[in-house]
């Protein structure tokens, strides 16, 4: 069978009444808790796994593998809206989207992040149809040398993300990076950082300090800004994206869309890693870098399309190779397990209706997202008319519950409080939580691959000049820092002699 | 009222009181079952599977409550603090709950806690690449005496089941392997498919899940041959000493009335033998192995001292 026959045959396995209904049902599971805080894809499948046992075995999947792309939709919905970010993925999208709603074009955000998902969702789905068993092999290639040089690159490119001082940038990663080493240590099983607290044993969630700095934060900020009549927002002009904003968001979807299908590949970071990045991709091509931030729908566009794509491209190791590249996969594979399937080659050849199934199905979900969410945005931006002091208050109980769901404990909800008055002092201090962010992910992956690579090569570190994919984005890292440091170095030399004149 | 008189009062309320709690056992409260581990892992999905059978036994209701971290130790000092009226049970795991007694000034005295039934028994196993030149432990013991430090072992990190079996297989052997930790088996698995490190320690369990035809496992390192791989040899037959399997049960206070304790046990058993169950445990490729709470306790003193051997090594060489 050829290509064509084979995605017709999932066409018809996925278009099936039944399965049409259950990747509908996991859609709108999904969306629901994407747009709650907290409550992540992976806890709702693992209480639903239990009830697939009587499913058919390609409904169930279609109906969790719905619930994992609907969350990423959702995410955005209320990183836009409150500057609340659902899911990991959606952090960066508070940046410029929520932006964008105070300046009363929250419909404008959540269209193009619909759209620019959609077009991600399809193509890694094509993706996955045509080279699955060709991108494994990249995320093969990828050893413990080459996330390395990876991280190195993503730390200097998060001082990309602020758009202030690049010194106070760098405090914030250096923070993020110390948070990162709370816990034990892996290679040695040393405490670090826990001080005696059995809770920190395992470090701190993310979930924890976004929802901390993030929303907590913004509260309590908006509060003291203007007491409980909450923040002004502009009036809505329009629901729809203007001319100008889809002529400038093509292009970031389309560099989105790219970057978030092959770091959904890797595992470990996937959906978070790619939308950091393609906004630190998109501000860094950009003409006018220093208007990031402040509403940009590029700053919009490219990460939605990232974590999408990852979302999806993050089922090509699992399905062409049956290692899942991250918990939500680990998830989807015990799915697959209860019904007595084994991801990988063999699947493809044995029970190819399974696989092309589910590709088809991803597809049709991503369709049935976009015209669940486009009509609903009317009703979403609805929400910005709520008034503060029930808005409020709603959101931290939200948010609360979120936080305690993940561990069932109160130690996690005390320790967000806590980052939430660590957020707000950073706010009086003008210094942006992003970076902070970003390098509490990356630091702790620098931190175990270095480790890794050092005992594999007992110690010897050519290996990361000897690596291709390592020695290439360690040139790129070296470029980066000197485009950094070459124009300042310029401008505040201009600024002495211009004193000096004067 | 005189105090003989109160204290009588107290003894009668105290007794009908204690009748009562253990008289409705277990059918007027919920039974909470804590799972040490997130939603998803071998352990949860395991007691997710065996909850709605515990619950025909037993006609009550077993909701599952998830308490992860430290490995387990969150989880066990829950149980502790719990009251001992047989309506809170916890996941066990070994080697975690021993090695943890080790390494680590606790929480919770793990004196407090009884097994009630051991479920699961999952063999650890060393995997190679399907094209490796390896064919046993003795081609890996040679080639690791030609080149001291040289094979990576990919691990899931410092005193996990994987790490221990290595150390075991480089004192049996007079060898010197080179342990890399992984942030768990899937990471550890897609290093080695990579090509990045030499060889991977897993659990039976998970192996019998992979693709075939990329992975070879070398040896097991059970008693006797897990029922997942009958065709394995272990590392004994190989004339190599290295045991490890990771056991897998329910728990619950020591001062939990015997009786109920008992009938829990008995629930657990049943559960095991419905043939539903077998059905659906072989899908998900648990290896089950029923002990009773008493027989599992007596053989962990053993493996604690056997445990507290091996991390002198850790100690001395790593």
């Amino acid at each position: 069978m050829n290509f064509v026959d084979l995605l017709m045959l999932g066409f018809s396995e996925a278009i099936t009444p039944a399965n049409l209904a259950f990747c509908l049902l996991g859609a709108l599971l999904g969306t629901l808790i994407g747009v709650l805080p907290g409550i992540g894809p992976t806890a709702t499948i693992a209480v639903l796994l239990p009830i697939t046992f009587f499913l058919p075995p390609l409904a169930g999947i279609i109906m969790l593998a719905g619930i994992y792309y609907g969350a990423q939709y959702g995410g955005s919905t209320t990183a836009v809206l409150v500057n609340l970010p659902g899911e990991a993925s959606a952090v960066v999208t508070t940046l410029d989207g929520y932006q964008m709603a105070r300046q009363g074009r929250a419909g404008a955000a959540l269209a193009v992040a619909a759209l620019g998902s959609f077009f991600a969702g399809t193509v890694a789905t094509f993706a996955i149809a045509v080279a699955g068993p060709m991108l494994s092999g990249f995320a093969l290639s990828f050893g413990p040398a080459e996330y390395v040089a990876l991280m190195v690159f993503g730390l200097l490119a998060a001082t990309i993300l602020a758009s202030g001082p690049v010194l106070k940038a760098i405090g914030m990663i250096l923070i993020g990076l110390l948070l990162g080493m709370v816990g034990t240590d892996q290679a040695t099983g040393a405490e670090r950082l826990t001080f005696g607290a059995v809770e920190l044993f395992d470090g701190v969630d993310f979930i924890v300090i976004a929802i901390g700095i993030f929303g907590f934060a913004e509260i309590i900020t908006n509060l003291e800004r203007s007491g409980s009549e909450g923040v002004q927002l502009a009036p809505l002009s329009r629901l729809w994206p203007t001319r100008d904003d889809f002529r400038r968001s093509w292009a970031a979807v389309l560099r989105g869309t790219g970057l978030g299908t092959l770091l959904g590949l890797l595992p470990g970071g996937g959906a978070t890693l790619a939308s950091f990045s393609a906004y630190s991709l998109e501000k860094k091509v950009s003409k006018h870098p220093e208007k990031f931030g402040t509403g940009v729908v590029e700053g919009v566009a490219a990460p939605e399309a990232a974590n999408n794509a990852a979302a999806q491209s993050s089922f090509i190791p699992l399905l062409t190779l049956g290692i899942p590249s991250n918990n939500m996969m680990a998830m989807m594979l015990s799915a697959f397990m209860i019904h007595g399937i084994t991801p990988g080659p063999t699947v493809l050849t044995n029970q190819p209706e399974i696989f092309w199934g589910l590709v088809a199905s991803m597809w049709i979900g991503n369709l049935l997202l976009v015209v669940i969410n486009l009509p609903m945005i009317g009703l979403w931006v609805k929400l910005l008319t709520v008034p503060y002091r029930l808005l409020y208050p709603a959101i931290l109980l939200f948010c609360c519950i979120g936080v305690y769901s993940m561990n069932n404990r109160v130690f996690d909800v005390i320790l967000a409080a806590g980052f939430g008055l660590l957020g707000y002092a950073f706010r009086k201090a003008r210094c942006e939580p992003g970076p902070l962010l970003l390098g509490f992910v990356l630091g702790p992956l620098l931190e175990s691959n270095l480790r890794r690579t050092l005992l594999i090569t007992q110690g010897d570190p050519s290996i990361f000049v000897e690596r291709p994919i390592s020695l290439v984005m360690l040139l790129a890292t070296v470029v980066l820092l000197a485009l950094m440091i070459l124009p300042s170095f310029r401008r505040t030399r201009e600024e002495a002699f211009q004193e000096e004149e004067a | 009222m005189t105090f003989a008189k109160t204290t009588a009062i107290a003894a009668i309320l105290t007794a009908t009181g204690a009748g009562a709690a253990l008289a409705d056992w277990p059918t007027d409260r919920p039974i909470e079952m804590i799972v040490a581990f997130a939603p998803g892992g071998g352990t949860d999905i395991m007691l997710r599977t065996l909850a709605p059978f515990l619950e025909a036994e037993l006609e009550t209701q077993f909701p599952v409550l998830n308490r992860p971290g430290a490995s387990g130790e969150i989880a066990y000092t829950a149980l502790s603090q719990a009251r001992p009226d047989g309506y809170t049970v916890s996941s066990l795991n070994t080697p975690g709950f021993l090695t943890m007694q080790i390494d680590r000034k606790l929480r919770y005295d793990p004196a407090s806690i009884c097994p009630i039934a051991r479920i699961v028994e999952d063999p650890g196993t060393f995997i190679v690449q399907a094209g490796s030149e390896f064919q046993s432990l003795a081609d890996l013991v040679a080639y690791a005496r030609e080149n001291p430090g040289a094979v990576s072992v990919g691990t899931t990190g410092m005193g996990t089941d994987e790490h221990l079996a290595m150390l075991q297989l480089e004192q049996a052997a007079g060898v010197d392997l080179t342990a890399v930790p992984f942030g768990g088996a899937n990471e550890a698995k897609t290093a080695l498919l990579g090509g990045h490190v030499s060889m991977i320690g897993l659990n039976v369990g998970e192996y019998s899940t992979s693709d075939d035809n990329a992975f070879r496992a070398l040896a097991q390192f059970s008693q006797e041959r897990s029922v997942l791989a009958p065709d394995l040899p272990t590392a004994t037959e190989q004339g190599f000493e290295v045991l490890m399997s990771s056991e897998r049960g329910l728990a619950a206070r020591c001062d939990v009335p015997e009786e109920i304790r008992a009938k829990l046990a008995a629930a657990v058993d049943a559960a095991l033998a419905n043939p539903e169950f077998q059905e659906k445990a072989k899908q998900q490729a648990l290896p089950l192995a029923y002990r009773s709470g008493a027989d599992w306790q007596a053989e962990m003193p053993a493996r604690l001292a056997r445990f507290t051997e091996i991390f002198k090594l850790i100690e001395g060489g790593q």
